[in-house]
């Protein structure tokens, strides 16, 4: 059966992407965030992922407001970067893994989640901006196929974040009773702290983004319950981006070791952060 | 509108029916060819969606404060900005009221010589 090796978390700001593009990692504003990545991508290189399921939210380029499912699950070949409006950035299509999506949303629907079933989209920053945050920009090809698992939360109703927290533990198991020996991770994304829309734009809040990056190893539950204004409030209208991290989270055992943990503010607007849980074995 | 949290537009039902038309107005700006014809005749590319006179003078004069106000996700109306450049701070510190400087400083913690 696939193995889960590891839980990951990151921020997936489309100017992390933007500085990557422009050579601007080693620059007074961004070097302090890109220092502390690396053992992100050293873990990542010596745990040889096959597969990364990752969770993110779409901004307005996949879907628009015509139609808005609160979860949807990739199951197609081959997803390709999208146009956001600056037209599509110069990176490799993503191969997918077809079989474990649909794999996937059979367990779902039997554990009584129903997602959109997803075979053919492009991808935006949303899913662009962690995987090369942990594999780095390839020439070619990633090293990793990718299952999406996309999440509304742009507009409401968004799910419950205790929603999400229970869809990560299906999602482990739809995981570890796929018929393979794919090694695979689960990548939660978005936030930190963030606020783009309204009188308190710029809002961030490090103390709570600390908070957020200790108690989602060792307090999850906290995180659960929490309500969704309760996210808004705390971290941003955007910053509820962070109740996917809690996706990632359920599918990871309630004892876990936190193998690296790294934050700065400000990321263009945002509090960026990384994470890499690994299951603590018995 | 009222909104739970202060000075945060939930897009919730009301603001998103409210701003339907000019989020997709925006929306369309992922098609090279309609951000050439917005870039050739602004105001005929706004008509086509049905904007009215109000919405379309929040997006010529730019305005991200009153685009918001009506229903506008940044999500949505940032990408005005890949046809005439603003950035994301500058988004920011227009619908918070402040110059650029001022909220680099006092929103983001930046020193306004350092900033980008």
């Amino acid at each position: 059966m696939a193995k889960l090796i590891g839980g990951l978390g990151s921020s997936h700001v489309p100017s992390i992407g933007a500085a990557m593009d422009k050579g601007l990692t080693q620059t007074e504003d961004w070097k302090p965030f890109f220092d502390g990545i690396g053992p992100g991508r050293d873990w990542v290189a010596a745990n040889r992922p096959d597969v990364a399921v990752v969770v993110f939210n779409d901004h307005g380029n996949s879907f628009f407001l015509d139609k808005v499912p609160t979860f949807a699950i990739g199951c197609a070949e081959r997803y390709d970067p999208i146009d956001e409006g600056w037209g599509p950035r110069a990176i490799p299509s993503f191969e997918g893994h077809a079989e474990l999506g649909w794999h996937i949303i059979d367990r779902m629907v039997e554990n009584r989640f129903d997602p959109m079933i997803v075979q053919e989209i492009e991808v935006d920053h949303g899913i662009q901006v962690p995987m090369e945050l942990f594999f780095g920009k390839p020439d070619k090809a990633w090293p990793v196929r990718v299952v999406p698992v996309f999440v509304n939360v742009i507009q409401y109703p968004i799910p419950l974040p205790s929603r999400c927290y229970e869809l990560g533990q299906v999602l482990r198991r739809a995981i570890e009773s796929f018929p393979g020996d794919e090694r695979v991770v689960v990548i939660g994304t978005g936030g930190l702290s963030h606020q783009l829309q309204g009188a308190r734009a710029g809002f961030t809040n490090p103390e709570a983004d600390r908070e957020f990056l200790r108690d989602i190893a060792s307090n999850p539950g906290r995180l659960a319950a929490l309500s969704r204004e309760d996210y808004v409030r705390l971290f941003g209208s955007e910053g509820a981006e962070l109740m996917m991290w809690l996706v990632m989270r359920g599918a990871m055992d309630p004892d876990v070791v936190v193998k690296h943990s790294h934050y700065f503010v400000p990321a263009s607007m945002t509090g960026a952060g990384m994470l890499v849980l690994e299951n603590r074995v018995a | 509108m009222e909104d739970r949290i202060p000075e945060t537009p939930l897009f919730d039902r009301s603001r998103q029916l409210r701003g339907y038309r000019l989020n997709k107005m925006a929306m369309g700006l992922v098609d090279p060819a309609n951000r050439e014809a917005f870039r050739q005749d602004e105001e005929a590319y706004l008509d086509r969606f049905g904007l009215s006179a109000e919405e379309k003078r929040a997006v010529m004069a730019r305005n991200w404060q009153e685009m918001v106000r009506l229903g506008g996700n940044v999500f949505y109306i940032l990408k005005i900005s890949a046809i005439s450049p603003a950035r994301m701070t500058e988004i920011g510190a227009h619908q918070a009221g402040m110059d650029h400087d001022t909220f680099l400083r006092e929103r983001l913690g930046k020193k306004p010589a350092g900033s980008q």
